[in-house]
């Protein structure tokens, strides 16, 4: 489902060149459940966002269910990451000021959704992952297991085709982790796809297939 | 993967504008103060422009009443100056204009309908222990007709009394109520004028003050009363008098009697040449045109003045609409990683940014037109609501929110994804 060739990422810095990525070249099938492993530095965060569409390769191919996106402009890759990509960030990245519902809602305004279908979607996004009770609540309101929770109901929303999570658990206690370890699991049952980066070993060790990064290169995978 | 390749031809990740409405309701309301504090600059400058613009209107006509109330058909001809060796007198050193002009006016000029010669003099006019200085006019029996006002008691007084130059006066209401306690009629007392005794026969309407004259501080006798009495009598041309009212069938006509006029008096006075005209020829529809013509601009130069505090209000939303677009820089992350195009961010900031200044413009509106009311019933005009100004109003408010919000929401809709999502 995600195929990369020999991707390279390199930043400007005043007169330098900095190459992050150096080749990437990687095969992700559909309702594979994948870490992506590798210390800081080592380029997992910007091959994140390239996967995630919210940056471009500098070279390569990025197909993703077998599309080319590497000549999308903006809007299209806009329009990826709404209905074919959920994120999961470890800071939750929920808005602050909107309920558990509101926030679960918004990826299907920017998809056009009616309003009704909008909350009985996101009503059932939020039992799904065992917060329907808590719609109403605030972020702050909820403690951090909650709050990725409710993240991962936003990102589940507009059903799509892979579930990309940054350090999902970097915020949480070692119980919490456990239990958002727990419903990727159960997602990943339920064939979706899965890819988390992570620099946690044991994190890494509950997913089927570790991909390590040093360097901008694979070195395991 | 038919439904993704299909959709992709159309990647318009449309949200409504209802929507996008909704959700700048929401961010305002979120920090009300603030959107409150902001709006005030576009409500002080829609409420100043509105109520400035509509003040002037309502002063605008009730003048316009006022002076329609003196009659727009009535040429004046004013004693001007009078020429001594080619060099001016100034006016009224010499009164030029005689009873005799006034005639001769009455009889040629075919246009004219009604001529009504006076003479004037402030002077002392007492009434048992009370008195009051007022203005004395000496006129003719044509009066009330070119002036368009006439005694609500008594009456005018009459050919016999003008030939005879009788001692009877018409008083104004405001020297009635200087001179008479509330419970005397006036009718048939006797009042001093520049001590001369004159029994009172008529009380004139009421007709307001124009400016710093105030037509109801008079009082009338007879021309020839007057001029043997008080003042006026020239030896060599009769009776002098200050002006001459000259009344026509209707307003269009003011031109030929002017015209008629003039060459009459010319004629009359041996003047050779326009420019040594030893009189003047006014109407009120002039004054009237003038007077507009001074408010107008009046008005406009105050709403000029007002229409900077909106400019100012502009610039103070486009300052917090800069602060927030900085201090949302991550939710701006979010809503891009979770797909929002770069232009529906812009449209969302520069919706609110509209949206601050559409309330703030409608609350100005209403504030205006209120402050208009309210100046109305104080001070006794009109009250008038421009629709050019609401409509401006709405309009300025608008383009003020778009032009504010135009470079924050460019800002935020150019954020990196990334970036915005890392930072705090």
């Amino acid at each position: 489902m995600i195929t990369l060739e020999n991707i390279t990422k390199s930043y400007h810095l005043s007169e330098t060149e900095v190459p992050i990525l150096k080749g990437i070249d990687l095969e992700i099938a559909a309702g594979e459940y994948v870490s992506i492993m590798g210390s800081s530095g080592s380029g997992k965060s910007t091959l994140m966002n390239i996967i995630g569409c919210l940056d471009r390769p500098s070279n390569g191919v990025y197909r993703l269910e077998s599309r080319d996106l590497t000549t999308l402009d903006n809007d299209e890759l806009a329009y990826i990451r709404n209905r074919r990509i959920g994120f999961v960030f470890q800071q939750f990245n929920l808005l602050s000021r909107a309920t558990a519902l509101e926030n679960v809602m918004l990826p299907m305004i920017y998809a056009g959704v009616p309003k009704a279908e909008r909350r009985s979607r996101a009503e059932a996004a939020l039992v799904k992952v065992g917060l329907g009770d808590r719609l109403s609540n605030r972020p702050s309101q909820l403690s951090g297991g909650q709050q990725q929770r409710v993240a991962i109901a936003r990102a589940l929303v507009n059903e799509p085709a892979l579930l990309l999570a940054d350090e999902p658990t970097g915020a949480l206690d070692t119980q919490t982790s456990q239990d958002v370890m727990d419903l990727f699991n159960s997602l990943n049952q339920q064939d979706i796809t899965i890819v988390i980066i992570t620099h946690e070993p044991d994190i890494a060790a509950q997913t089927h297939r570790k991909i390590v990064l040093q360097d901008g290169l694979v070195v395991d995978a | 993967m038919a439904f993704f390749k299909r959709r992709l031809q159309q990647p318009s990740n449309q949200v409504s504008p209802l929507e996008i409405g909704q959700m700048a309701i929401d961010a305002l309301w979120s920090n009300k103060l603030r959107s409150g504090l902001t709006m005030l600059g576009v409500i002080i400058g829609i409420s100043s422009v509105i109520s400035i613009s509509s003040i002037g209107q309502g002063v605008q006509k009730s003048t316009e009443e006022n002076i329609r109330g003196l009659g727009t058909d009535v040429l004046q001809v004013m004693a001007g100056s009078a020429q001594s060796g080619g060099v001016s007198q100034g006016q009224g050193s010499v009164t030029t204009l005689t009873w005799e002009d006034a005639k001769a006016i009455a009889q040629q000029a075919p246009s004219a309908t009604i001529v009504s010669a006076y003479l004037q003099r402030n002077t002392q006019v007492v009434y048992g222990e009370k008195n009051t200085s007022t203005t004395v006019y000496g006129t003719d029996l044509s009066y009330p007709a070119a002036r368009n006002t006439f005694p609500q008691i008594g009456r005018f007084f009459t050919q016999e009394e003008l030939d005879t130059a009788a001692s009877v006066t018409v008083i104004a209401p405001t020297v009635q109520k200087n001179l008479f306690p509330a419970n005397v009629n006036p009718i048939g007392e006797r009042i001093r004028i520049q001590g001369e005794i004159y029994e009172v026969i008529g009380v004139m309407e009421a007709k307001g003050a124009q400016g710093p004259q105030d037509r109801d501080d008079a009082v009338y006798i007879p021309l020839t009363s007057m001029s043997a009495r008080i003042i006026g009598n020239n030896a060599l041309m009769g009776i002098s008098v200050n002006g001459i009212y000259v009344k026509g069938r209707d307003e269009s006509e003011l031109e030929t009697i002017k015209f008629q006029v003039a060459n009459i008096l010319r004629l009359r006075h041996n003047i050779d040449v326009p420019e040594n005209d030893d009189f003047r020829i006014t109407n009120q529809a002039d004054i009237l045109q003038t007077f507009n013509t001074i408010l107008s601009l009046l008005t406009a130069m105050i709403v000029g003045i007002a229409g900077i505090s909106l400019v100012v209000g502009g610039i103070g939303i486009a300052n917090i609409m800069l602060v927030s677009v900085v201090e949302r820089t991550r939710e701006i992350g979010i809503r891009k990683a979770l797909g929002a195009t770069n232009g529906a961010i812009l449209t969302q900031f520069l919706t609110e940014s509209v949206v601050i200044s559409v309330i703030g413009g409608s609350v100005g509106v209403v504030i205006g037109i209120g402050i208009t009311f309210a100046s109305a019933t104080a001070f006794k005009f009109p009250f008038v609501v421009s629709g050019g100004a609401v409509a401006a109003g709405v309009g300025l408010s608008t383009s003020v929110g778009l032009i504010a919000g135009v470079i924050p929401a460019r800002n935020a809709a150019k954020l990196d994804p990334i970036t915005a999502l890392r930072s705090d």
